[in-house]
């Protein structure tokens, strides 16, 4: 019988773990693998890797799965994990942190929908400073197609076609879709923060 | 008395039913919603998971006017606002460099003096109030809500003090007994339903939502109960598709709470727009016969 052995390279691991510990905010070492946070998260199932896993992984240094598996971008910041903690380590945070740091490595979201998702929220709050559910649907499925068209996924888009359309109808239909533009008059000052925002993530 | 009164993205636009709702049962409780002026989006779920400098600032900038307002309490409905801007807020004291910085940036200065209260947090109290029995003379018999509270009224990404009990909260079932009505004790009350996800991962979101249903529906629920605006949306909006996909045969009313007080106040389904849920709301209040 042989055991598979684990690898691991103290140098590469160190540097992994506290470059995600400082921008977290949050006590990797205190994990003690004790589960409380897997069983209450809705989709450790799902991606396969539980908040305690993910943890693991970043103190193995296993860098490249840690930026690149489904639960740093399909977490739903639901907190659980963090709430239930007996160390009140939030895995939330280590999510963001994940997905910041895999951006900054030019890697490709493993969840690109997910992505897109959040970006064009943000765009869209940008513009006037208030969220434009009409706005935000155009972002969104502008930045999905493109995506979709250089994966040649025609599937895909004829599925999320219908569906929204599918959505909008019936939004329309029971007076749940809002035609209106709703803005904030001092926009310049939400703009400031923004740009605030972007000399920021540069400095670091 | 006068409250600051944040609404919201969502308050506006695809649930100002819910906004209607709110000021009609609020004024009948004798409070005055001042809406704070010219407020920006939170940045929701999305700013905490793509800069944290936004997830901070963008709801100081409403910290802010509010603080401004002179008001001593500012009510926030959608579960999700709530969050944002009492994180902000706490983050804010927390971090006095951080703090100064955003400051710098805004015309009117947080001083994190405004007390930040969800709905519940007004409500409850209220319901608890000598002579509320006199102002919802209707009982809401034969109503077996199961009280869902979703993720982001009891756990935050933070220290922050949580007025209700975290893993079994009881403040909706506070109003619903109040009311008359026999909420039902079960275990989903805090799971997470996926409303963020439900565009970009709608598969996750629907299995979250047939977990919630087949609990609520085991336990005898024959309708739900909620006061955040996206639970709401979502398990109205997307209960066709999740009864389809995982064989759910009922289809529950999603209330928001101020509906059950609306009704027990006597104000009419007109005026609360109980026609705009996607899944039928009106039929289970008139067999009933609570309409
Ligand atoms: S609950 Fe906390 S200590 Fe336990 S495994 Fe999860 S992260 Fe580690
Ligand atoms: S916050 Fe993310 S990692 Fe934690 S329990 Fe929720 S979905 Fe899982």
């Amino acid at each position: 019988m042989s055991f598979p052995i684990v690898e691991f390279d103290p140098e590469v691991s160190q540097s992994l773990l506290h470059e995600v510990m400082e921008q977290s905010g949050q006590n990797l070492q205190a994990c003690y693998q004790c589960r409380r946070c897997a069983a209450g998260c809705p989709v450790g199932e799902e991606t396969g890797v539980s908040p305690d896993r993910l943890i693991r992984m970043i103190l193995l240094g296993e860098k490249e799965e840690v930026l690149n598996n489904q639960l740093v971008w399909k977490c739903l910041a639901c907190y659980t994990c963090g709430t239930r903690c007996p160390n009140g380590i939030q895995t939330a945070k280590i999510t963001e942190t994940l997905k910041q740091m895999c951006k900054q490595a030019g890697l490709a979201p493993a969840a690109p929908k997910i992505d897109a998702f959040h970006h064009s929220f943000m765009s869209a709050t940008s513009h006037f400073g208030r969220f434009n559910e009409l706005e935000f649907m155009g972002l969104y499925e502008m930045e999905n197609t493109r995506e979709a068209i250089k994966r040649g996924d025609w599937k895909a888009i004829a599925k999320e076609m219908k569906d929204q359309a599918k959505l909008g109808l019936t939004m329309i239909k029971k007076k749940r879709m809002h035609m209106g533009l709703e803005k904030v008059k001092k926009m310049s000052e939400v703009k400031g923060l923004y740009n605030k925002a972007k000399a920021r993530s540069k400095d670091r | 008395m006068e409250i600051a009164y944040y609404r919201g993205c969502s308050l506006h636009a695809s649930s100002n039913l819910y906004d209607i709702q709110i000021k009609a049962v609020f004024g009948r409780l004798g409070l005055e919603l001042k809406e704070i002026e010219d407020w920006n989006c939170c940045g929701a779920t999305s700013a905490a998971k793509t800069d944290e400098f936004l997830a901070v600032a963008l709801p100081a900038r409403n910290l802010g006017i509010a603080d401004a307002s002179g008001l001593p309490e500012i009510v926030i409905p959608c579960s999700s606002c709530y969050s944002r801007l009492l994180v902000s807020q706490k983050k804010l004291a927390e971090d006095p460099a951080l703090h100064e910085t955003i400051n710098a940036q805004l015309e009117k200065k947080v001083l994190g003096k405004i007390k930040v209260s969800s709905i519940l947090e007004v409500l409850v109290p209220e319901v608890q109030a000598e002579g509320f029995a006199g102002m919802a003379s209707k009982k809401l018999d034969g109503l077996k809500p199961a009280c869902y509270y979703g993720c982001l009224l009891t756990r935050f990404p933070g220290n922050v003090k949580v007025p209700d009990n975290v893993e079994n909260p009881q403040g909706i079932e506070t109003v619903c007994r109040a009311v008359g009505a026999q909420p039902l004790d079960w275990s989903y009350k805090t799971d997470c339903c996926g409303a963020a996800a439900v565009i970009n991962n709608t598969g996750t979101s629907l299995q979250l939502m047939s977990r919630i249903m087949k609990d609520a529906i085991a336990r005898g629920a024959n309708c739900f109960v909620t006061t955040c605006p996206m639970c709401q949306f979502n398990l109205d909006a997307y209960q066709d598709q999740v009864g389809e996909k995982y064989g759910i045969k009922e289809r529950l009313p999603i209330y928001f709470l101020t509906e059950l007080l609306g009704i027990a106040m006597g104000i009419s389904p007109e005026l609360l727009q109980l026609d705009r849920h996607f899944t039928d709301a009106l039929g289970l209040l008139k067999e009933l016969k609570l309409l």
